[in-house]
């Protein structure tokens, strides 16, 4: 017999019976509909967890740190080292970065830029006529996606400044946009006593937005040039060691496939580099776990399903005796009796794979505005995106399934007696 | 020319055997009705099984066509019912959620014949059994007689060599069964099929070619076959 007149002979005995066809396939359709959720949960939150390590890091960019010794038994006498360092009580200590490493780090193949991390405790941040308030100030990064109220980063040098929208309303602009082209006045004061402090005078240039996906180590404080903090930083630092010595540096890398590689040479230099996805790994391994968890219900749930399949496929060998009986007696032979109840099983399959994963796509198509509103994640952020291969994989893989589970029932149907089967009453 | 040889089937083991055939021998030639008679329990459907292949005597031959299909392997006996038998049973079997149309198309697909040769032979049989106009009907929308024609059309659909009838008009009235058998030597005889029926109504085998009397596994009695060409007036007795 050939497979599209089984086929359709298959498909003709399902729709004879409608509601038991239909019930079936809906207990393997709640294991498709929670797959393809869960599916599109973990490519959402992928994508979401994307989007923060974007807007909060630079995937070209490593951060490198010198190896810190091992701090072990403070109670053992430790040799002294010349680089500098800072020294914290009871032995501790942190070691810093210099010129010359900074240095060493730049000769590495496909680096393009190496920029040390000044951490600048500004005294206060003022304007004429407003209070001081506490700040701190960080070099402005391009490569890092932030969201502006007005204004832009696209380039920040000289005396240039950008400004949390929280600052430019506390120092009385009304407006972000009143913000842009104005002064404010940055105060640090030196370390060494008797050095004073001094005033940066810097220029807005742009004024950021509250970001909902920098909530992980987002920008708090003023963000200026490069040059303007590095001043800063020299200024609050003079006469002090570590004036010239820096906690960590930021390496950026030409090409983003090369980070692991130039990681790698990093280390073997006696540095630690860690990637951006060093940092935000634990993010993307709760999603995995998150999603295996998911997938764990969805498969529980195919499976409960797979024994509805094999009671309903034998229940309907035992209804059909008669009909298989005659099919044999016209000569139909054993392997296509079996195929007969295979192929009505891959039809369960395929429709439950398709009500399942359809009833998700819609579920999670009408959710995602709510959720994104309940989560007040950011504008055009989806936590639930459908790839199409999804489907497929889903679809077939439930109907591959559905085989497996009609396999049981299959082989009764084809070892039935055409004799026993049609002896009449 | 179907010949059967010394055919012998048991049932059950050492004490407790049960012969349903006992050293079974005769030949039926090619084109003759042929009624198996027999009370119930004689055997008489045992022996239709066996020639058709579906039982599997312990000892004996069945030769068709020059075949032994006791000695074929299941694939080629499914064949050879297939392509060259085909059967009616007393309670119909027809398929009753199908249309009259999948009823009569399934022995054709079971032997693989294309969707286009298929339409043409199916229409012909449902005409050659006046249900050409049900083709679209479901099964069970059928009354017992059309049931039984459609059962007819199922039958000769495929223009078998041997048509086997279990008992085919026992669920019919008189009027209806005789329409059926009307049919069924009709079209065995036109087409020169070999029509062997199990039954134990003495007037549906009065008008057959050969009858065979089982009993107790044993032939009771052949009778002498009767030429075609005599057409005799068939009376039915009252009862």
């Amino acid at each position: 017999m050939r497979l599209r007149d089984i086929t359709r002979r298959a498909g003709r005995s399902l729709k004879n019976a409608k509601a038991r066809t239909l019930l079936t396939s809906l207990a393997i359709g709640v294991g498709a509909f929670t797959i393809t959720l869960s599916l599109a949960a973990g490519t959402g939150g992928k994508q979401y967890a994307e989007d923060i390590v974007s807007s909060n890091t630079n995937v070209k960019e490593l951060y490198v740190q010198p190896k810190q010794d091992a701090q072990g038994d403070s109670s053992q006498p430790k040799e002294y080292s010349d680089t500098p360092a800072l020294s914290y009580g009871g032995g501790f200590s942190l070691k810093l970065l210099e010129q010359s490493d900074i240095d060493k780090i730049t000769k590495i193949d496909g680096i393009e830029t190496v920029t040390p991390i000044y951490n600048v405790t500004a005294k206060y941040v003022t304007r004429e006529g407003q209070k001081k308030y506490q700040t701190s100030v960080e070099a402005f990064l391009s490569t890092i996606t932030q969201e502006y109220a007005a204004g832009s980063g696209d380039s920040v040098t000289g005396n240039e400044a950008i400004l949390p929208d929280t600052f430019s309303k506390a120092l009385g602009f009304e407006n972000p946009d009143d913000a842009i082209g104005q002064t404010i006045d940055v105060v640090v004061s030196g370390t060494i006593p008797g050095s004073g402090d001094k005033t940066f005078p810097l220029t807005i240039v742009g004024v950021t937005k509250k970001s909902e996906l920098a909530a992980v180590s987002g920008q708090s404080g003023i963000q200026a040039s490069s040059e303007i903090v590095k001043e800063m930083y020299q200024f609050s630092q003079k006469g002090t060691p570590i004036e010239n010595a820096y906690m960590g540096a930021t390496v950026l890398a030409q090409n983003e496939g090369d980070v692991e590689s130039i990681k790698e040479k990093i280390n073997q230099q006696g540095y630690d580099a860690q990637t951006a996805e060093d940092l935000m790994g634990f993010i993307f391994q709760f999603i995995n776990v998150l999603q295996g968890i998911l997938i764990g219900f969805g498969a529980l749930a195919v499976l409960t399903s797979v024994f509805g399949i094999i009671n309903t496929q034998y229940i309907s060998v035992l209804e059909r005796t008669q009909q298989i009986g005659l099919m044999k007696a016209l000569g139909m032979r054993r392997r296509d009796v079996g195929r007969l109840f295979k192929l009505e099983a891959a039809w369960i399959g395929f429709l439950g794979g398709a009500i399942g994963s359809g009833l998700a796509f819609a579920a999670g198509s009408a959710a995602n505005p709510w959720i994104r509103e309940t989560l007040t994640l950011g504008e055009n952020t989806n936590l639930l995106i459908f790839q199409p291969w999804v489907f497929g994989v889903v679809i077939i893989g439930l109907m591959l399934i559905s085989v497996g589970a009609g396999i049981m029932p299959a082989r009764k149907a084809a070892k039935l007696d055409p004799i026993e089967a049609l002896r009449t009453e | 020319m179907i010949e059967v040889k010394n055919l012998t089937k048991t049932y059950g083991k050492k004490q407790n055997v049960f012969m349903a055939l006992d050293d079974v021998s005769f030949t039926i030639p090619d084109g003759a009705s042929v009624a198996i008679l027999g009370k119930s329990g004689s055997g008489k459907s045992t022996l239709m099984h066996a020639m058709s292949g579906l039982d599997r005597p312990q000892h004996g031959e069945i030769v068709i066509d020059g075949e032994n299909i006791l000695k074929l392997k299941a694939k080629a006996v499914d064949k050879f019912r297939a392509t060259k038998m085909s059967f009616i049973f007393q309670s119909f079997f027809v398929q009753a959620n199908e249309t009259c149309f999948d009823n009569v198309s399934l022995p054709l697909e079971i032997a693989n014949v294309s969707g286009g040769e298929r339409r043409k032979k199916v229409i012909a049989a449902l005409e050659a059994v006046e249900l050409g106009d049900k083709i679209k009907s479901k099964a069970k929308n059928l009354s017992g007689g059309q049931k039984q024609r459609l059962a007819v059309a199922r039958a000769i659909v495929n223009s078998p060599k041997v048509l086997f009838a279990d008992e085919p008009t026992g669920n019919l009235d008189s009027t209806t069964g005789e329409v059926i058998e009307d049919l069924l030597f009709g079209h065995t005889k036109t087409n020169g099929t070999t029509l062997i029926i199990v039954t134990h109504d003495p007037d549906l085998a009065e008008k057959c070619d050969i009858q065979i009397r089982i009993k107790d596994g044993k032939i009771e009695s052949i009778s002498e076959p009767k030429k075609a060409e005599i057409k005799k007036p068939v009376t039915r007795r009252i009862q």
